[in-house]
């Protein structure tokens, strides 16, 4: 020990990195990390991946922050947060945080799921990254609204009473869901302890499972990046995609159209190029939150009062759409096909895309059975919201 | 922020009272003069929007189909906007001035804004459209700039329509009359109508593209073989056309049902007017020719696939046959189903699978819904499978029948039909208001209580 101690500051930290080393296979690990091949063309558009990564592990440093001053009870959660309010400046932004880390992940996670669509990288051997990726995004929208609930202020009481009754529509186990979620016939105590359940370890729980799984698919089967890295330029096509899958890894592709789909043109090192990209989007992003989260903040209305007749609950600007559905829905059997066939015909529609997308081709014009769906869908979806604004806020 | 106060003296200068003739021919002179000007404007404004789409493929993948297309545009552009134009001036001097004077005033005075930057992008638009049609071949060197320029012009066309939305959707909920602008602009039909018009006046577009081309086609037709390349580019753009009138038209049905549930939440009399009082056939005339749109288009796809024998067009008669059902039950009567009165007043208002008469047969704004469900998931099937068709190759330009030129005419007729329609109820679902709630159209009066902020219509000598 002695002899370890009296030998040069740099000599001792690089024999302690040995040993260390030599016991985990960091230095393995860093590489397999950093050194992956990455398509040349679009580095910026696959930022956005890891930006929702990084999204999402701020999600979760706020959130531990936020559960220091949080009490799950009727009684107590909303003046905990007013006391952030009102006295913890820091408290206060950390909170707004939270919520605008929300909103942008919210953003960024459906400009990824865009820029997959378009590009199909979802097609073959890649299914299972889009089907994970999927489901993270629905297990996003739940964490949004679980989230929304636990202030206790008015509109969190509120779009508890409103959420945890929608399940009601649903023909025969309508209301034994409903019950199970709120505890009871009504909104009370139990409801506001199993969201907060649900909020902090039933969603969390899933949510890291699946990015575990999503960044595990990813790295076997390689970044596809967009169509236009793998064209065809040369005299000779043939030659040209034999001399590139060369590069490819397993699993190997057997038909024509799939050679062609199997190793880019050019690729540029994880390691600077992209995560250079990487992280300045990243910093952009969470600049963004910093300041928004300081200068807005995230609104608290008055405490709950379920007595209240003249309020009048407003969803979060995600979940616009399907309000909007509801309220054009007739109150008879339509709410359930509004709420719940149609969203969910959606919803299964979008996790199995790469099942019922069977087209060979990946540019996107080269699959309008796929791309024009897609693009009503989205176009609704933008209009929806704005209808949807329009009739909350107008005056 | 309110009308300015250095406006008075226009109130002098125009009759108080309507002219003395009867109010049938004014409300004759009205309709005609502004429905042809809104054909003609609403045209102006989508085509703008194809522009766009047309220059900027042509630049990104060196189309010379496109920048035809785009400069057919621009000039089909150019030659009516002077025409609209005119209707326009002669809406407002004669007709709006001259037999509604204290309407007019009145409104000009509450929005005064509107109409300043109204007028403001028209004269942005003279030199945008102009410099687009004088140059169009001299700016082929700087395609950037064209398209810019193009972009620009859709960009002050959207606004100007935004700004007539401010006022036609403050004619019909005026917030009670308050006269401040963001009142106005955040009236709550405002945004509706907006989203409603703008994909509505990119439909038109493609509907009026489809026709014109369908009529091209036809005389290069005649022409026979040596106009083979102009049949093959005027059999494009007719698809290229139709496409987009049916593709945009998809959207209407929910955007148009979002709208009319805004018009019921604040302007219930109007809403019960069309729905079920002496507007609701004429509803039901709206909702039969919105069906026929997507027939028209679906037969037209059909036909179109067949010349070529391309795959799949046998999803287009099935789409065709539902499409036919679905027009059926969104333009059955009200009478023809029991209502939720009556499903109510029989203690039957429960739904189907607990004994209750709300079921498919039993009310009918369910139907309705369910009629303009299918009529999307058709359309959008319809579309799909032809733009399968030609990414496969298996469309070959110049093959399509006369026939089926003479359905893109039709869908151009049903589309301004529609449009005919449409603002016939929306004028007449106000009745007896000329501002709804504020100002009636006999006298053009204002009834209790008047407008507040200052301003206030009945008070122009």
């Amino acid at each position: 020990m002695l002899r370890f101690l009296s030998r040069p500051v740099t000599t001792r930290t690089r024999s302690a990195y040995r040993w260390f080393d030599e016991r985990t296979g960091s230095t393995e690990l860093l590489h397999k990390g950093l050194y992956e091949a990455v398509p040349e063309k679009g580095g910026w558009a696959y930022t956005l991946g890891s930006a929702t990564l990084v999204l999402i592990l701020l999600q979760l440093f706020t959130g531990i922050f936020l559960l220091l001053v949080y009490t799950p009870s009727f009684s107590d959660a909303f003046p905990g947060l007013d006391y952030l309010r009102r006295s913890d400046r820091f408290g206060s932004w950390v909170r707004g945080m939270h919520l605008w880390g929300a909103y942008v992940l919210i953003f960024v996670i459906g400009l990824h799921m865009l820029r997959t669509f378009l590009s199909a990288s979802y097609k073959r051997p890649r299914e299972l990254n889009w089907v994970t990726g999927a489901l993270l995004f629905f297990l996003v929208l739940g964490l949004a609204i679980t989230g929304a609930m636990l202030p206790m202020d008015q509109a969190g009481y509120w779009t508890l009473v409103v959420v945890t009754n929608i399940p009601h529509y649903i023909p025969f186990i309508g209301d034994g869901v409903r019950h199970l979620w709120r505890g009871g016939d009504f909104v009370g105590q139990a409801s506001l302890t199993r969201t907060f359940a649900i909020h902090i370890w039933v969603l969390p729980f899933l949510l890291f499972a699946f990015i575990g799984a999503h960044l595990y698919l990813l790295r076997r089967h390689g970044e596809f990046g967009s169509w236009v890295n793998y064209e065809v330029t040369g005299a000779d096509p043939d030659k040209e995609l034999a001399e590139r899958i060369v590069r490819a890894e397993p699993p190997y592709p057997t038909r024509r159209i799939e050679r062609m789909w199997a190793v880019p043109r050019r690729t540029v090192d994880f390691f600077p190029d992209q995560l250079f990209k990487d992280t300045v989007i990243s910093v952009l992003l969470i600049a963004v939150i910093f300041v928004f989260g300081y200068l807005v903040g995230a609104p608290l209305s008055e405490k709950a009062d379920p007595a209240t007749l003249s309020y009048v609950p407003t969803p979060e600007w995600f979940y616009l759409p399907l309000d909007q559905v509801l309220v054009l829905s007739p109150q008879t059997y339509l709410v359930f096909v509004g709420a719940f066939a149609l969203v969910g015909a959606g919803a299964l529609a979008f996790i199995l895309l790469p099942f019922l997308d069977r087209s060979r081709d990946r540019a996107p014009l080269r699959r309008p059975e796929v791309l024009l769906p897609g693009l009503f869908l989205a176009a609704m979806l933008v209009l929806l919201t704005v209808l949807g604004a329009s009739r909350l806020y107008s005056l | 922020m309110n009308a300015p106060s250095f406006l008075p003296p226009l109130a002098s200068t125009v009759s108080p009272q309507p002219i003395p003739t009867n109010l049938f021919g004014n409300s004759s002179a009205v309709a005609v003069i502004a429905l042809l000007h809104i054909q003609i404007a609403t045209f102006i404004t989508g085509s703008s929007f194809l522009l766009v789409v047309s220059e900027s493929i042509s630049m990104a993948r060196n189309d010379e189909r496109h920048e035809r297309l785009a400069h057919t545009l621009v000039k089909g552009m150019a030659y009516v906007f002077g025409f609209g134009s005119a209707l326009a001036i002669l809406w407002v001097t004669w007709i709006l001035l001259g037999m509604w004077g204290t309407f007019f005033v009145a409104l000009g005075r509450i929005t005064f804004w509107a109409f300043i930057f109204e007028a403001g992008l028209f004269v942005t638009e003279i030199v945008l459209l102009y410099a687009l049609y004088a140059n169009w071949e001299r700016l082929r060197a700087y395609r950037r700039v064209r398209l810019g320029l193009a972009v620009l012009l859709a960009v002050a066309l959207w606004w100007q329509q935004f700004m007539i939305d401010v006022v036609a959707s403050y004619m019909l909920t005026p917030n009670g009359g308050d006269t401040n602008q963001l009142a106005q602009i955040l009236n709550p039909t405002n945004l509706p109508l907006t989203v409603h018009r703008t994909v509505g006046n990119i439909a038109w577009a493609g509907a009026i593209l489809a026709g014109m081309a369908g009529i091209r086609y036809l005389r290069a037709r005649r022409r026979g073989a040596g106009a083979a390349s102009e049949t093959a580019f005027w059999d494009w753009a007719g698809v290229w056309g139709a496409v987009w009138a049916i593709g945009a038209t998809l959207m209407q049905p929910w955007i148009g049902y979002s709208y009319a549930k805004d018009i019921q939440l604040h302007a219930y009399p109007s809403w019960y007017r069309m729905m079920f009082g002496d507007l609701s056939n004429v509803f039901l005339m709206q909702i039969t020719l919105l069906g026929l749109i997507f027939i028209l288009g679906t037969v037209y796809f059909w036909r179109r696939m067949r010349a070529s024998e391309t795959r799949g067009r046998r999803t287009q008669v099935l789409m065709l046959v539902v499409l036919v059902l679905a027009t059926l039950l969104a333009a059955t009567p009200a009478r023809f189903a029991s209502t939720y009165a009556e499903a109510a007043a029989a203690d039957q208002l429960k739904p189907w699978w607990d004994g209750g008469l709300l079921n498919p047969i039993g009310t009918m704004i369910p139907n309705k819904i369910i009629a303009l469900l299918a009529m999307m998931i058709c359309g959008l099937v319809s579309v799909t499978s032809l733009l399968r068709a030609h990414s496969r190759g298996e469309l070959h330009w110049g093959d399509a029948t006369r026939g089926a030129q003479w359905l893109l005419v039709a869908l151009t007729l049903t589309v301004s039909s529609m449009m005919i329609v449409m603002g016939v109820i929306r004028e007449h679902s106000r009745q007896p208001f000329l501002v709804n709630g504020e100002m009636t159209i006999q006298g053009q009066k204002v009834v209790d209580p008047p407008p507040t902020n200052g301003v206030s219509p009945g008070s122009a000598p």
